[in-house]
């Protein structure tokens, strides 16, 4: 009984750090989601000049660790405090990590996305595309009407990961942001609470099990909106959550 | 100084500006810099090693393994891939001191001690241990490997059911055992198909070597950091000020370049795998 209420105690204790984590996966997510399309875009473009900047944007993103571009970008910010911000009268704003986590997470999930785009606009059925053009469709309309859905089909099981991923990639920010108050997320919460008992088992395993939760919960979220894209398509579905997939028979 | 050496004829080429920048980033604590690439690099090949045989072993448990053992294997798999990496690279060594701690104070604690010390960790003081550096190094390779041997598996439990069915029944045809099948035919043709996904792991595993500071070693990272702040010396004034943001510029660069480099190295293995397999009937060139 102890058992339990001590674990009880602990989740509760841990519900308003979890809100912080979700806060910057979701903080990040809209703005990375619309940028990745245009870099997907420009990294298909045929303008050398679009071309060259979008794959490097990507290859740099996807190529080097988060937690070392948090350092760089948070040490960036620092290093234009007095000269940029202080000035304009937003250095509160810049060098809060409210702000500057979700921005650099956005940084991050634009280009890891804009991957997953790419990778699904190549693969979009070119005769779709051919015969949206002899409709004299503009390219504007074509994208509407034909890429774009094709894309998002294609791509959201991976995007699905990639969020997935993100999510938990937002345990690294306070390790090098600046903790305002008691503004602390899971990991954060979990070492400060270690520190006092050393009970790594309690507090590691419970900030584990809110991660497991949530991750699970976007997962469940993601496979409806899949399942809604997909509803017109003459095969089942195949993102769908089930116990027989996590638990033993491996997907066939 | 390694620049006193350069003959005199060269330094006035260069000119004193040049030289001055050329001993700065070759003096002491520079080269002691450089040199830490060693523990970084050190991790990665123990996590990839690590991660490549849990890996292989958790997908071969889930596939082919009597019932409680998929349990398990699957359980591993999903619980490691719904956690931050982090999390748990923070918590396996941890957890492991504190077992040994554990097993080591029923050794030398005596009732009194352990009534002096109840609610505290360790139980008694004469049960503290203490790891050096190189003792964290090695679990730090091995927390990632057992992080990404989830991943690894996830990999390698599909490539195992893309291998061609006709070769594993004609190799029960020829009399082998289930093990036999496995371990002779099954998982030898499964790295073809399971090496793009292994070259995506490893890639993850390359940029978790960043974490390696966290647990207190002094890596490529940590260097960097304690490099890059504000340098203020009683003899010499400031020297600097913060100067962060440069060497974490270089440190994004090392990463591109080991990326970069592991891109290579895995795209010629993965030719060398292919050769002689007709790859493109089976649409996967």
């Amino acid at each position: 009984m102890n058992l339990i209420e001590t674990l009880l105690a602990e989740i509760v204790r841990m519900a308003p750090a979890a809100l912080f984590n979700i806060y910057f996966a979701f903080a990040a997510i809209p703005v990375g989601f619309l940028l990745a399309i245009v870099f997907a875009l420009g990294k298909n473009a045929r303008n050398p000049l679009l071309n060259r900047l979008s794959r490097i944007y990507i290859y740099f993103f996807r190529g080097s660790p988060f937690f070392i571009q948090l350092f760089a970008f948070y040490s960036l910010a620092l290093a234009f405090n007095v000269s940029t911000w202080k000035p304009l009268g937003i250095d509160w704003l810049v060098l809060n990590p409210l702000f500057l986590g979700p921005a650099i997470l956005m940084l991050n999930t634009t280009a890891y996305t804009a991957e997953i785009f790419y990778g699904a606009l190549i693969t979009v059925p070119r005769g779709e595309v051919e015969a949206a053009r002899a409709y004299g469709m503009t390219r504007g309309q074509r994208f509407r009407s034909v890429t774009w859905p094709n894309l998002i089909r294609l791509a959201w099981p991976a995007y699905t990961n990639e969020v997935v991923f993100l999510f938990q990639t937002t345990a690294l920010v306070y390790f090098t942001l600046p903790v305002i108050g008691d503004q602390r997320d899971l990991m954060n919460t979990a070492e400060v609470l270690f520190q006092k008992d050393y009970n790594v088992f309690l507090h590691f395993g419970v900030a584990a099990g809110y991660f497991l939760a949530i991750s699970l919960a976007i997962f469940f979220l993601f496979g409806l909106i899949y399942r809604r894209l997909m509803r017109h398509m003459p095969q089942q579905a195949t993102m769908r959550f089930s116990w027989q997939r996590l638990f033993g028979q491996a997907p066939q | 100084m390694l620049v006193d050496w350069l003959p005199q004829g060269l330094k006035d080429i260069l000119g004193p500006d040049v030289i001055f920048w050329l001993g700065y980033i070759t003096n002491g604590k520079h080269l002691n810099w450089y040199a830490s690439v060693q523990y970084t690099l050190a991790a990665m090949l123990l996590g990839g090693a690590v991660a490549l045989v849990v890996g292989v072993l958790a997908a071969a448990a889930r596939n082919n393994g009597p019932r409680p053992l998929r349990w398990l294997a699957a359980g591993y798999i999903n619980i490691v891939r719904g956690v931050p990496d982090v999390l748990f690279f923070l918590f396996f060594p941890l957890a492991f001191e504190q077992g040994l701690e554990w097993l080591y104070s029923l050794q030398v604690c005596t009732a009194d001690t352990l009534a002096l010390n109840v609610g505290k960790w360790p139980p008694c003081p004469a049960a503290n241990l203490s790891f050096n550096s190189v003792a964290y190094l090695v679990l730090a390779g091995v927390s990632l490997g057992i992080v990404y041997g989830a991943f690894i598996a996830s990999v390698v439990a599909g490539a195992l059911q893309s291998v061609p069915q006709g070769q594993l029944e004609a190799a029960r045809a020829y009399g082998m055992s289930r093990i036999e099948v496995l371990r002779r035919v099954h998982i030898r043709q499964m790295w073809v198909y399971a090496l793009p996904g292994i070259a995506n792991v490893w890639m993850s595993i390359v940029k978790a070597t960043a974490l390696l500071s966290l647990l207190q070693i002094f890596d490529f990272v940590a260097w960097a950091q304690r490099l890059g702040a504000s340098n203020f010396s009683k003899a010499a004034g400031l020297v600097h000020d913060d100067w962060r943001w440069r060497y974490y510029l270089v440190l994004l660069v090392f990463y591109v370049l080991v990326t970069f480099v592991s891109e290579k190295i895995f795209s010629a293995i993965g030719s060398r795998l292919r050769r002689g397999m007709p790859m493109a009937e089976q649409g996967l060139t």
